[in-house]
């Protein structure tokens, strides 16, 4: 089990997603924004972590989806690789058009840092193969932008128990209709170990590896 | 090649809420007695561009909008020649 | 400027025009520390000095400290005084080689100022580095002089911490990160026709840039990694000016500048103002000529400008170019050893009855939920608790805590401040910690019209610190906090870092008061000792200092699914109880009072 954390100029959750990967038994590499000979072949995850690419400076991710990383990140997950966006990673993936609808200021205008209520939609993507339908969690938000705005009818994976920022239908994360591609505002490496107050979001990292297993089963 | 000089006037679409803007809207309503009846907040962007002709320049900066500035999924643009 | 008449003795000629805007900020008070540096000689200290404090967590890692105001710019700018506050205590811990790993801040306000709370919050945010702790004291003598301190807190394996100084003749500085613009310039002797109306708000607000920061961070810990920093310090008051001549000077060498080679954000800047830029997010690297370039090369690849600006020399002056011309020549020793006050002696008389002042505890939540507490994975307390606590990956674990209480010093400094490192002494053990050293940030008035109230301060910190043979590893000093030359009430914040073995959560379950209304200074021991013993059975303890202000507490239990319901608790303003979880036998005055459900 290969993953690639990317790191973007700006991004600050690489390192805390580098250690859950770790402590789920991946073999983790990050892909440097600098590194110009980067190829993501032989990976079975990439992940987009969470942070402020490029200051954010214009929008949220906006700058980050448009360079030469971010193409790469493209072409893997058009071919089928999986692709994980985490906070400023789900804007990206936004901003990039993988996934639909945008992320827009919280309704209150103000950064929210805290543990919320969710409760998950769909156990049949592959990152969320480890919960039960229905089922709630509790995972950590910390974010200015992650309103979820709503375009067309997308396949919502995570929706919070309560209005936290203004979402849509309370919509949390979101993935491709060929479930390859997660995009989620809540933090689920802070939420890989116990001490840190919760281990619901280690299922995230937990459900890859079982899908990565079972399709190498298959093979 | 001569510089020109633009604004470029980014908006919400105005279906989506702006919730600074109802913010501040209200402020001025109730704190400072002012009767606003819309308020939305938005963003310029001065850009000066190189180019041979204005026509050039517009075409350099609609790209520069499509291309990066603004997202068309939920923000409109204006551009202003200064 | 202040020490005119010194500075013609020392240098047995008129100043030029730059020299007196280079020794304007060098012997200011914010740079030469003239009214508490002879009161610092005399405090507890441990292991090297520098940008920031350092203490031994193990025989691996050290963690680095230290505290910081930006009062008078947040002042003037909420959000960007407050946002390069954070900026600048970040490169200060940075600067000794450590990854900075959590920021606490204390804020004194006449009442929540959100364009403060804000600025503190997108900028730490933005960097990844989160705010873990902090207290906030509201009152109305704080309403023109809002006080903004904050703490930078990081780690570093012991052989990667970086001297703040220069070691040889030969080596070069390297000044690497944002462009260098007119930021922070105030000209006090030149053009001073011109810094009026728009000009000179624009000289003197500076802006931060966060993103800028986190490249900085990364790309000055990848030399650091690499081997090829062999002395650091960050750019702050004094620009390059302060850096180069500090790094040479406290080496016995001298510097030469070349300032033609700094990268500029506008190209038309003089001489002078190049040297004394205080642009934010820069940094300044003492490495060798060969390892210059590799460093050169990590600041371009994080986006960053980066110049060889320097080289040591073994004269001892400091000089600086532009292109051939002589800018500024001077004994490098003159600049960096600012005339001081003479301190006074003070003697504390008998601990008085304190009254209960107009300080109010507000709802804390809704202030740290805008702070990024968890980024980094280390959080282990939360804020919220009193005292945070933090994980090294390796294992390791280290309680935080930012403290003091104005309404007592305001009372009495001496004996205010003593009983600010008592109760921060609690707080630390309350989460399981040995403290393990102190930071400390004195805000006070006018020390020339009311010199005695920081000899009592600085006394107090020396007794108190010896009390509890704790080191004093770094500190700051903001005066001349007054508004129509009435002082603010001297603020004494102490910060504290403290080595933790276990980790204790809160378990529901009976919550008992522990200790005495009261406050014996003698009796303290006794009440360290239970605090410990609590701990030591795994039981969570918390020490408010007002018992009237338990909101944050119980707000933050809420967030966590619990709910706090205690009995209302009479205290005297300083006083000897602390709160206990599910154990009622720790062999001084005890009863229940509540339950945590």
């Amino acid at each position: 089990m290969k993953a690639a954390v990317v790191v973007y100029p700006g991004s600050n959750c690489d390192r805390d997603t580098y250690h859950a990967l770790k402590l789920t038994g991946f073999d983790v590499d990050y892909a440097y924004f600098f590194d110009q000979d980067l190829s993501f072949e032989g990976y079975d995850l990439v992940v987009l972590p969470g942070g402020f690419s490029y200051g954010d400076y214009l929008r949220p991710g906006a700058v980050a989806a448009r360079e030469n990383i971010s193409r790469k990140v493209k072409e893997f997950a058009e071919n089928g690789g999986l692709l994980l966006g985490i906070c400023n990673g789900f804007q990206v993936l936004m901003e990039m058009g993988l996934l639909p609808g945008a992320l827009l200021q919280n309704e209150k205008g103000k950064f929210i840092c805290r543990w919320v209520d969710l409760v998950v939609e769909d156990n049949t993507t592959p990152f969320t193969l480890a919960f039960k339908k229905g089922e709630k969690i509790r995972l950590p938000i910390a974010h200015g932008f992650g309103r979820y705005v709503k375009v067309g009818e997308p396949r919502v994976v995570f929706r919070y128990r309560e209005n936290v920022n203004g979402s849509d239908e309370k919509i949390a994360g979101v993935a491709s209709e060929s479930g390859n591609i997660l995009g989620l505002m809540p933090h689920p490496e802070r939420a890989s170990e116990e001490i840190l107050g919760g281990e619901d979001g280690r299922k995230v990292f937990l459900s890859i590896a079982e899908y990565l297993e079972s399709r190498g089963a298959e093979k | 090649m001569s510089v020109y000089k633009f604004m470029i006037d980014v908006q919400y679409k105005s279906n989506l809420r702006d919730p600074r803007g109802e913010t501040i809207k209200r402020v001025l309503k109730e704190e400072h007695g002012v009767p606003v009846k819309e308020l939305r907040i938005g963003k310029s962007i001065y850009v000066e561009v190189e180019a041979a002709s204005s026509d050039e320049a517009k075409e350099l900066v609609k790209k520069m909008c499509e291309d990066l500035l603004v997202n068309p999924v939920v923000e409109t643009y204006e551009v202003r020649s200064l | 400027m202040r020490y005119y008449k010194e500075l013609l003795k020392r240098l047995g000629r008129e100043p030029t025009p730059v020299e007196k805007e280079a020794f304007a900020v060098m012997w200011s008070e914010h740079c030469g520390y003239s009214h508490t540096k002879k009161y610092i000689e005399k405090l507890p200290k441990v292991g090297l000095g520098g940008n920031a404090g350092v203490v031994a967590l193990d025989e691996d890692t050290s963690i680095v400290f230290k505290i910081e105001s930006h009062n008078h710019p947040s002042a003037i700018e909420p959000y960007n005084g407050a946002a390069t506050g954070v900026g600048g205590i970040i490169r200060d811990v940075l600067a000794m080689g450590a990854r900075p790993t959590a920021i606490l801040d204390s804020l004194h306000f006449h009442r929540v100022i959100d364009g403060i709370i804000e600025g503190i919050a997108d900028y730490g945010n933005s960097i990844g580095v989160p705010t873990v702790g902090g207290e906030l004291r509201i009152s109305e003598r704080y309403r023109y002089n809002p006080l903004v301190n904050v703490m930078a807190v990081g780690t570093a394996k012991n052989e990667m911490i970086v001297p703040s100084k220069a070691s040889r003749a030969g080596q070069v500085i390297v000044v690497f990160g944002g462009a260098t613009g007119r930021d922070g310039i105030h000209g006090a002797s030149f053009a001073s026709e011109d810094l009026t109306g728009e000009k000179a708000t624009k000289l003197a607000i500076q802006v931060g840039d966060p993103f800028a920061e986190k490249l900085l961070i990364e790309a000055f810990l990848e030399m650091v990694r690499e081997g090829l920093v062999e002395g650091a310090q960050d750019l702050g008051a004094g620009g390059i000016l302060s850096a180069t001549s500090e790094l040479a000077s406290k080496s016995g060498l001298g510097v030469q500048v070349h300032l033609e080679r700094v990268h500029l954000r506008e190209p038309d800047m003089q001489p002078w103002e190049i040297l004394l830029s205080e642009s934010q997010e820069r940094m300044a690297v003492v490495t060798s000529k060969e390892n210059a370039k590799k460093i050169l090369e990590i600041a371009k690849k994080y986006m960053l400008y980066g110049d060889v600006v320097a080289e040591l020399i073994d004269e001892k002056v400091f000089r600086a170019f532009y292109k051939d011309e002589l800018v500024m020549e001077v004994p490098i020793d003159i600049l960096t050893t600012p005339p001081y006050e003479e301190p006074l002696n003070y003697v504390p008389g008998e601990m008085p009855d304190f009254n209960e002042l107009d300080f109010s505890y507000t709802d804390a939540t809704q202030v740290y939920e805008q702070y990024d507490h968890m980024v980094g994975t280390d959080t282990v307390i939360p804020p919220g608790f009193g005292s945070a606590v933090m994980r090294v990956k390796t294992g390791k674990f280290y309680a935080l805590s930012i403290h003091s209480r104005a309404d007592l010093t305001l009372q009495d400094p001496y004996w205010g401040t003593y009983i600010t490192v008592v109760e921060s002494v609690r707080k630390i053990l309350a989460a399981g910690g040995q403290p393990l050293g102190i930071t400390d940030c004195i805000n006070y008035g006018d020390p020339d019209v009311a010199p005695a109230g920081l000899a009592a301060i600085m006394y107090a910190l020396k007794d108190s610190a010896e009390h509890f043979e704790l080191p004093v590893v770094s500190g700051n000093a903001s005066l001349y906090n007054t508004y129509a030359a009435k002082p603010i009430p001297p603020t004494m914040v102490i910060g504290m870092v403290g080595r933790v073995e276990k980790v204790v959560k809160p378990k529901k379950g009976k919550v008992y008061l522990a200790g005495w209304h009261g406050f014996d200074l003698k009796r303290e021991e006794l009440l360290h000792k239970a605090i410990m013993k609590a701990r030591e059975s795994g039981a969570f303890v918390l020490t408010p200092s007002n018992f009237k202000a338990l909101v944050t507490y119980e707000k933050s239990f809420a967030r966590y699914g619990m709910k706090l319901k205690v009995k209302e608790i009479e205290g005297e303003p300083v006083h000897q109880m602390v709160l206990v979880f599910g154990k009622d036998n720790l062999g001084i005055p005890m009863q229940e009072i509540g339950v945590l459900r």
